[in-house]
């Protein structure tokens, strides 16, 4: 019971990370309407800048995590007109130019970083950040935490409810809903469309800029090639939740991690990846709209 | 501002307007003026540019000729949310509600540009339509046509408009709920807000307001007050099946 317990503590940082992401690309499938699945990208790109950063400045954490946060807003920023102008163009959720100028993104980052930062090498995050090497933070029988991972949790879970209620109960949230419904009728009561989607650009971009900084805590390192791994993560949850589905991509997040999480502490951690993505094959055979339906 | 010299206050002046989309020309060059008070109607076929030319003066199509005055200021080119912001509220045709989203949700979108006023602003229109309030929690995929058609126009109520475009409102309603809404319309006018309709009901639309204009393939053909229009031969013939 006690390793129930641990693991599903584990799963919910783990799943906070997934829900964070998922939601951050179903607000710019939804309100900017583009596929920007190169966004876990840009967040592992955002984990280096912190660690550079956090080389540079001798374990700074403050100025780490702000670097780390505000490049992933910045680097959001910077590339909305791109998208923008397909998007004025259209005027529609348009798949495949987004995709590809995503694609391109995601490429030339990832690249980037292989060639560009520690020769390609995986980055460790000092322990300053992570808090590794104070041993356990929080320990109850055989669960034990450390403040890093704590941390995280308690952090992921706040985030996770905070954007949640910035969805449901703000004015931004309301147009971002409205939007994501009916674009064409939020133009009609004077919703003020391409800010309201730059807004929703801002918004992903500190989301990814937290979650950096949360999956850098969590794992304590990164490689070039998590990006990707991520993004087809991202990707499946987001389709086996229903594409555009907020509260179905909070659900299937959090139940991803907690999976992942129970696969590691009954079995053996190698198979985690494996076994979450038979799972979510078998969903999306046998419910090829996603679990909770489509909102596109 | 050329009619106030001569002691006319206009709410709303649209002067030779044009609008394509790609070849076709949906509006060639139409003029239509609102009193400050007024309900005015739109009349005509599918396809005359009614939609076009309220969707127009809203500001959400490319005026390619043309000027549209709102209370003396000139507002084409200026954006929607600008517009809305200037007191022009559309209550769009087939309603145009989120169907996903809470009735107060949908009213509070209408006030999206001045928050501070909408708490006593959602008590005055739960007032008008009780119906809402007893709904103020479903989504509004859930109600009736109605009903919806009453949460378009209190929408537009929540943005405090001075001049309210109602696009068809009676599409796809029973004849005692079509009545309901004509009711809605006039009093909202005898509260003082100004109104141009677009209506294919056309008896019923000329019976509630003032005015009226006959619109085809993007022209105005007539304009005159309703009496006029109602006894106009060939209206009756066109129109009014008489």
């Amino acid at each position: 019971m006690e390793v129930f317990i641990a693991q599903v503590i584990n799963g919910l940082s783990l799943g906070s990370i997934y829900v964070l992401l998922v939601t951050g690309f179903n607000l710019l499938l939804l309100v900017a309407m583009i596929i920007h699945f190169s966004f876990p990208i840009v967040v592992v790109f955002s984990m280096y800048i912190a660690w550079i950063v956090l080389g540079l400045t001798g374990n700074n954490l403050f100025l780490g995590i702000s670097a780390g946060i505000v490049s992933a807003i910045l680097l959001n920023i910077i590339t909305a007109p791109m998208f923008q102008h397909i998007m004025k163009k259209r005027g529609e959720v348009d798949i495949n130019s987004t995709m590809v100028l995503s694609m391109g993104l995601g490429m030339i980052i990832t690249d980037f970083l292989s060639h560009s930062i520690n020769k390609g090498f995986p980055i460790a995050f000092p322990d300053a950040l992570t808090g590794r090497a104070e041993g356990a933070f929080l320990k109850i029988g055989i669960i034990s935490m450390s403040r890093g991972a704590f941390l995280a949790l308690i952090v992921g879970i706040i985030f996770v409810l905070g954007l949640f209620w910035i969805l449901y109960k703000t004015k931004q949230g309301r147009a971002f809903r409205a939007i994501a419904e009916d674009p064409n009728g939020a133009k009609l009561v004077g919703l003020p469309i391409l800010k309201t989607g730059f807004q929703s650009y801002a918004l992903t971009g500190f989301l990814g800029g937290s979650t950096a900084i949360l999956m850098a805590i969590l794992l304590g390192s990164a490689s070039p090639g998590l990006g990707d791994q991520l993004g087809h993560k991202v990707l499946a949850v987001s389709i086996i939740a229903g594409l555009g589905n907020l509260k179905g991509g909070l659900i299937v997040g959090l139940s991803l991690g907690i999976l992942e999480a129970l696969v590691q502490g009954y079995w053996t951690g190698t198979w985690s990846n494996a076994v979450a993505f038979v799972i979510m094959l078998i969903a999306i055979l046998v419910k090829p709209k996603g679990l909770f339906g489509m909102k596109l | 501002m050329e009619q106030n010299k001569s002691g006319e206050s206009y709410i709303l002046e649209v002067k030779n307007l044009s609008v394509s989309y790609g070849h076709v020309n949906a509006l060639k060059g139409v003029d239509i003026k609102v009193k400050a008070g007024e309900i005015v109607v739109l009349i005509g076929a599918n396809g005359a540019g009614k939609t076009s030319l309220l969707e127009t003066i809203l500001g959400v199509n490319e005026i390619k000729n043309g000027s549209i005055h709102f209370q003396g200021r000139e507002i084409s080119g200026d954006s929607a949310d600008k517009i809305v912001r200037a007191g022009i509220f559309l209550v769009p045709e087939g309603r145009g509600v989120f169907s996903s989203m809470t009735v107060t949700d949908n009213l509070l979108l209408g006030a999206h540009h001045n928050l501070k006023g909408a708490k006593s602003k959602m008590d005055y229109v739960f007032s008008s339509f009780p119906i809402l309030k007893d709904r103020k929690n479903q989504v509004a995929g859930t109600l009736s046509g109605g009903e919806r058609q009453m949460l378009a126009i209190a929408r537009a109520l929540m943005s405090s408009p001075k001049m309210i475009l109602v696009d068809e409102p009676s599409i796809g309603l029973a004849p005692k709920i079509v009545n309901d809404i004509f009711d809605i319309l006039k009093n909202l006018n005898s509260e003082g807000y100004s109104i141009l309709l677009s209506e294919q009901n056309v008896y019923k639309a000329l019976k509630c307001a003032h005015r009226g204009y006959v619109m085809e393939t993007g022209n105005i053909v007539l304009g005159a007050a309703s009496e006029d229009l109602l006894n106009n031969p060939e209206i009756r013939k066109a129109y009014l099946g008489a």
